[in-house]
């Protein structure tokens, strides 16, 4: 678009231009861009090297850099080095983790809770996406969309303070169930398990909607019509057609929606109460005190993650296979 | 059978729309709440708490410094992300799909741990904790999205126009900032709007790097965990009218990428 209106403009103009009166004419001429890109692209080689190098550097030193990092801080006896003591190799933080119920128990907690909240926001998003990829015509179907993404730019600590002051004691669940006469004294949603679970849907639904609904976009209606016309009811059709053929969006969507879940530290500490401690809150708290501790909260950061990536690599295997054909 | 599933999934549709905006709307209403206490009814109403938040000196630092910080870390990550983009698409080399996995892996690694391994590579690399490793690290996690953003754009580049370009005479630098830049260029707006998003957003990272200065989400989570005021909805109000507006900003720029991209 901008490229079509720069020659429109430069073959338009009244003064006959030469390559040397544009301003990329005199860039090309200039004497010392002309020895920088001559020493640039003498060869593709070249080319190649010098396009190559920053994001190699770039991807190497701050992508992975951070992680390992971290993996080998983890394996250190201390950090930081005091000057003049010998920094040693020790699995000793990796030891600590399995030694007290303190810090396993909200491992698997937050694994479990992830796990659930993933299936909860599968659940609930599932036909809200059918509706929209199925149902709404074309026209009302990107705007009907798009209103549904509004809320969630806003960011995590805010919507979180929503959920608050959705479910506190006077929150309003609590003012409408007592309006229509279900309880006399409110409920406590705030601090439990449940209170978490909404947040955290809250949070992640849209990243299980969208794969959701380009894998049911995807799909032509025809498929569902030819199960109709074999006899197929309603269910039969979504089980042996709709399912099976958007199970690459599920399956994506409940990798990023898994993933997200298990690293909420703030939605956790505001929703959740002491019972409801994630693995997050565990790992923070090795970083709130200075230094000393940083080595064995690094070697638990390594297991949520290497937890994380071995239940979300497994899944995805699971989903594979069954999109090759296992389904009856 | 079938209106009646399709009034079943209307139905299921509306009340997650429900689901999405109620609690935003009741913390936006709560705002002119006339008491100092969080909680339904609403007897009385006020606006002190909302121009209550244009005076407050410690809210309006705390939003300069968010907005500074999602600036200037956007700069850096749409800079990277473009060049990495660049390199990545439509070119085949040894290690090429290596590269990109290490390229996304920052934004697939879960919040805590991303904003650990920030702040002990910070520490590693001499960085204070404060406003340079704020950002530091959203520049990094936000390359990844540049990138998946800038190479869609690339692949629908027809490979015809630079090679005129060329035949015409440009040499390679010359021909991607008359022919390549300008066809990308919707689409670095669109992804530092993203990114502008992303970072003003953030929490996780900005709690973990951040110094004595919070930034505005740290701030609101600082105050939530005294207690909750009306004062804070106010604030937390301010943070959802720019988040949106900059939202429904970055919406409209991808709808026309959409468009022309067919």
């Amino acid at each position: 678009m901008t490229f079509e209106a720069s020659v429109r403009t430069e073959h338009g103009g009244t003064a006959p231009k030469t390559a040397d009166r544009t301003f990329w004419g005199r860039l090309a001429n200039w004497a010392p861009y002309r020895v920088l890109a001559g020493l640039a692209t003498a060869s593709p080689r070249r080319q190649f090297v010098i396009l190559a190098a920053l994001p190699l550097v770039w991807v190497l030193t701050q992508h992975l850099g951070p992680m390992l990092q971290m993996l080998r801080v983890s394996l250190t006896d201390a950090y930081p080095v005091a000057p003049n003591v010998q920094q040693s190799f020790t699995f000793e933080h990796y030891m600590k983790f399995f030694q007290d119920s303190l810090f396993w128990m909200p491992f698997f907690r937050t694994l479990t809770f992830a796990g659930v909240f993933t299936f909860c926001t599968l659940i609930l998003t599932y036909p809200v996406a059918y509706f929209l990829a199925r149902h709404v015509s074309q026209k009302n179907r990107m705007l009907m969309l798009l209103m549904l993404l509004i809320p969630f730019w806003v960011g995590e600590i805010v919507r979180t303070y929503a959920i608050m002051i959705l479910l506190g004691n006077t929150g309003a669940v609590n003012l409408l169930l007592k309006w229509l006469g279900f309880i006399d004294r409110p409920i406590p949603f705030m601090y439990t398990s449940f209170s978490m679970g909404v947040g955290i849907v809250y949070l992640t639904a849209l990243y299980m909607m969208l794969p959701l609904y380009s894998a049911l976009e995807k799909l032509p209606k025809s498929f569902n019509e030819a199960a109709a016309d074999l006899g197929a009811g309603a269910w039969t059709r979504f089980r042996r057609v709709t399912l099976p053929l958007t199970i690459e969006g599920i399956a994506s969507g409940c990798t990023l929606v898994f993933l997200i879940s298990t690293g909420f530290y703030a939605t956790p500490v505001l929703l959740g109460g002491p019972s409801t401690t994630v693995f997050a809150e565990t790992i923070a708290g090795f970083f709130h005190v200075a230094g000393d501790q940083w080595p064995t909260g690094a070697a638990f950061a390594t297991i949520m993650f290497l937890g994380a990536l071995l239940i979300t690599v497994t899944f995805q295997k699971i989903m594979n296979s069954l999109r090759k054909g296992d389904v009856r | 059978m079938t209106r009646g599933n399709r009034i079943l999934l209307s139905c299921i549709y509306w009340a997650f729309v429900l689901y999405v905006f109620v609690p935003l709307i009741l913390m936006v209403t709560m705002g002119f709440k006339d008491s100092k206490f969080i909680g339904f009814p609403i007897k009385s109403w006020t606006l002190d708490w909302y121009s209550g938040v244009f005076a407050n000196a410690e809210v309006l630092s705390a939003f300069t410094y968010s907005l500074v910080i999602a600036v200037l870390s956007t700069l850096i990550s749409v800079i990277v992300g473009t060049w990495i983009a660049v390199l990545l698409e439509g070119r085949k080399f040894w290690g090429r799909a290596l590269i990109f996995g290490i390229t996304v892996l920052p934004a697939l690694v879960p919040g805590i741990i991303s904003a650990i391994a920030f702040r002990i590579y910070a520490r590693y690399l001499g960085i204070e904790p404060g406003m340079g490793a704020i950002i530091w690290s959203h520049a990094v996690h936000n390359v990844p999205f540049v990138v998946l953003v800038l190479m869609a754009r690339l692949s629908t580049l027809p490979k015809s126009q630079t090679e005129a370009a060329r035949d015409l005479g440009a040499d390679p630098i010359i021909a991607f900032l008359r022919i390549t830049l300008p066809y990308l260029a919707p689409a670095i707006m669109g992804a530092s709007i993203f990114c502008l998003l992303l970072s003003f957003d953030d929490f996780v990272r900005s709690f973990f790097l951040g110094g004595y200065e919070p930034t505005l989400p740290v701030l609101i989570f600082a105050k939530l965990k005294s207690g909750m005021s009306p004062e804070i909805n106010a604030i937390a109000t301010v943070a959802l009218v720019i988040t949106a507006v900059l939202g429904i900003w970055a919406e409209r720029f991808t709808r026309r990428l959409n468009k022309e991209n067919g």
